[in-house]
């Protein structure tokens, strides 16, 4: 089988994953059933096989251009979601309100996004498996931050309201929300600062310069120095809460932004290129 | 049949179930003699405080009214005073109430956990006495079963319903872990001693402040193992404090803005750690402003009771689905026990047929003569054949008409079509 059919059958297993989570969620129920769990894992197989399939296709490390970027962070989004639930000491359900809408659009994306022809020799090499696989792990991290952080801000507001409604039994607690932020930062944080280097290296190996002035890299760059503000303020004055989730908030737009930028604009680069 | 006799919240008010009680030491010997007296096959005795049950597997000739008279001569009551508050039910609505007992669906707070390991210690407490059999202890897994599924499936026990649990589980809410926590109690009433003993429970530490009278504040301090301080001591507190309990009788605010602003100025490196207060005093004893400030937490008591009421309407949405799964449970119950009752008859039939082919057997090898190991395994495996094949059809229908309704109608015509 192609790529491309392991990839719808992704699509409709994940379409049920989300589907499921949003009305268990609506009707206040346990997220997590034991036909997501299955749906989901089945899924994340199909979406193995796909990506594997893909990569024997490309002749390279499927993470090039808007239609493999899109399935392998999608990829990379679930199996760190997978393994947050299968090791963290109380599993984190809500988060499953993020990663399978977000998992789902992704691979929606994929499956209308034509893959993007071969030949470009940079793709060749062991810079694009060890780049992208440590950017996108840290771009899942960083997600999960985020959506955390986004879980705090809404709980904290059904909390001050006095009428806790409709999140108050989904969202765990503001203290626990607040830790897993700033543990998902640090792991996220540190990928990103070894993505940003591996890219460095590997832009002075094809380009011979360490910095081309690319928006992505900007954005990169300005993300990094936000995630460093927030560990630092958060280590120096214990500052967290709000405030931090606010700041991971705005820093993960700049990090949405570099994943954008680069597979819309590799895409048209190598489309390009004969 | 099974039947179940006994008295609860519905039926009874308190001083009556009090004294039908069955204290945990005195269960054993209350269900031998229970089991002597009524003549039952089984029995069990379900005593909480909200209801006293009697479960007895009994014979069909049993007269009414033994269990009845059992209890009231055990507790030396009136048969007559006691009628009016008893209920008596039988068979599947015997079995259906046990179902619904076990969920907590006729609980006086719906969805209440307690029950559950109540319902368990019964059966255990019957199991040790030695008066559980066969069918009760059926009764015992299925109902727990279904008691665990209804708690894992539907909401029914998802949020607290008291004004004091409501307070703990919002303080769980705010900060996940309450151990280390510091509780603060700004005067001592009955309602902020019952919350700060749950939130002590969960790990918290109690400092309690005194008001006029500091050797109430230095008692209840003791009785939550943990430190009084003088009223003056207010800021300071506010400042090392997580939640804060105040319900003082105070006419006027007790705790102003600026207390909180400034303590939690003070608070360096926990700055941003979240500061929980709840009043529960009326009139109120915090300044309303104060839960607009940052990180600040703050409910009073019509919140909570609120909140407790949102949760109530909650459970009763769920208790639907509840009764709906409990149902369901109850009725496959009842055909697990119909088609058991189909077994004796299948297991005399295959006897049967397997004499009768034993003999013809025999009968055969006599009038054969000696016979090579493999003709006499061939004759052995076609007429099992045939016996298997011949019963496959009636096996099958003889179980599932055991589930339906006129099943022992039926099961009267099989046997006598059959000669059994």
């Amino acid at each position: 089988m192609s790529s491309h059919v392991y990839l719808v059958l992704t699509l409709i297993f994940y379409a049920v994953g989300a589907l499921h989570v949003v009305l268990q969620a609506l009707t206040r129920r346990r997220l997590l059933t034991n036909w997501t769990v299955a749906a989901t894992l089945v899924g994340f197989a199909l979406h193995t096989a796909a990506l594997a399939q893909r990569w024997t296709e490309a002749g390279h490390f499927p993470a090039v251009g808007l239609h493999d970027g899109a399935s392998l962070l999608a990829w990379t989004v679930m199996l760190v979601f997978l393994v947050i639930q299968t090791y963290s000491k109380t599993p984190l359900e809500a988060l499953g309100l993020a990663v399978y809408p977000l998992a789902f659009a992704l691979v929606l994306i994929a499956n209308l996004t034509p893959a993007v022809p071969v030949g470009d020799p940079v793709l060749r090499g062991l810079f694009l498996p060890i780049h992208t696989t440590l950017a996108f792990f840290g771009y899942a991290a960083l997600f999960v931050a985020f959506a955390v952080g986004v879980m705090y801000l809404i709980q904290e507001r059904e909390l001050k309201s006095r009428a806790p409604r409709t999140f108050y039994h989904l969202i765990p607690s503001l203290e626990r929300c607040d830790t897993l932020s700033a543990r998902a930062v640090e792991v996220g944080f540190a990928l990103l600062t070894l993505a940003i280097i591996t890219g460095l290296l590997w832009s002075h190996a094809v380009h011979g310069r360490y910095w081309t002035s690319s928006p992505k890299e900007w954005s990169a760059v300005l993300a990094w120095v936000l995630y460093v503000v927030l560990i630092l303020v958060r280590q120096r004055t214990g500052w967290g809460g709000r405030r931090a989730a606010l700041l991971g908030i705005a820093a993960f737009a700049a990090v949405a932004f570099t994943f954008v930028w680069m597979n819309i604009s590799t895409a048209s680069v190598v489309a390009r290129t004969p | 049949m099974i039947v179940v006799v006994g008295v609860s919240h519905r039926t009874a008010p308190l001083p009556v179930r009090e004294s039908l009680a069955f204290p945990r030491e005195s269960l054993a010997d209350a269900l031998v003699r229970m089991k002597a007296e009524a003549g039952a096959l089984e029995a069990m005795i379900l005593s909480t405080c909200n209801r006293v049950e009697l479960y007895v597997r009994e014979d069909e000739a049993a007269g009414a009214g033994t269990l009845e008279g059992f209890l009231c001569r055990y507790h030396r009551r009136d048969a007559l005073t006691l009628q009016p508050h008893l209920y008596r039910l039988s068979d599947t609505d015997a079995i259906r109430h046990a179902f619904r007992v076990a969920a907590s669906l006729e609980s006086m707070v719906i969805g209440e956990p307690q029950i559950l390991g109540q319902v368990k210690d019964a059966y255990q407490a019957a199991e040790e006495a030695g008066t559980l059999g066969a069918s009760l202890n059926a009764l015992r897994n299925r109902s727990l079963a279904a008691a665990k599924r209804v708690r894992t499936q539907t909401g029914i026990g998802r949020n607290a319903v008291s004004v004091s649990y409501v307070a703990v589980e919002l303080a769980r809410k705010i900060f996940g872990e309450l151990k280390d926590k510091n509780v603060l109690l700004v005067g001592a009433g009955k309602m902020s001693e019952l919350a700060a003993k749950h939130l002590v429970r969960s790990g918290g530490r109690a400092t309690v402040l005194g008001g006029r009278t500091f050797e109430k504040a230095a008692e209840l301090a003791a009785a939550l193992g943990g430190k009084a301080a003088p009223f003056e001591a207010l800021r300071d507190e506010l400042a090392r404090t997580d939640i804060v309990i105040s319900g003082t009788g105070a006419p006027g605010i007790v705790i102003q803005e600026a207390d909180v602003e400034i303590a939690r100025a003070g608070r360096r490196g926990r700055h941003a750690r979240p500061l929980f207060l709840i009043d529960i005093a009326v009139p109120r004893d915090i300044d309303p402003a104060v839960g607009k400030l940052g990180g600040v937490f703050l409910y009073d008591l019509d919140d909570l009771k609120a909140v407790a009421e949102a949760n109530l309407r909650g459970r009763l949405k769920e208790a639907a689905a509840a009764e709906a799964l409990v149902d369901r449970e109850v009725r496959e119950f009842l055909g697990w026990q119909k088609a058991r009752e189909a077994v004796p008859l299948l297991t005399e039939l295959r006897r049967r047929a397997e004499d009768i082919r034993r003999a013809e057997l025999d009968k055969a090898k006599k009038r054969l003569g000696p016979l090579t190991p493999e003709q006499e395994a061939a004759l052995e495996a076609a007429t099992t054949a045939i016996v298997n094949k011949l019963l496959h059809p009636p096996t099958v229908h003889l179980k599932e008409a055991a589930r339906e309704s006129d099943a022992p109608e039926q099961l009267s015509l099989i046997r006598k079509l059959l000669g059994l």
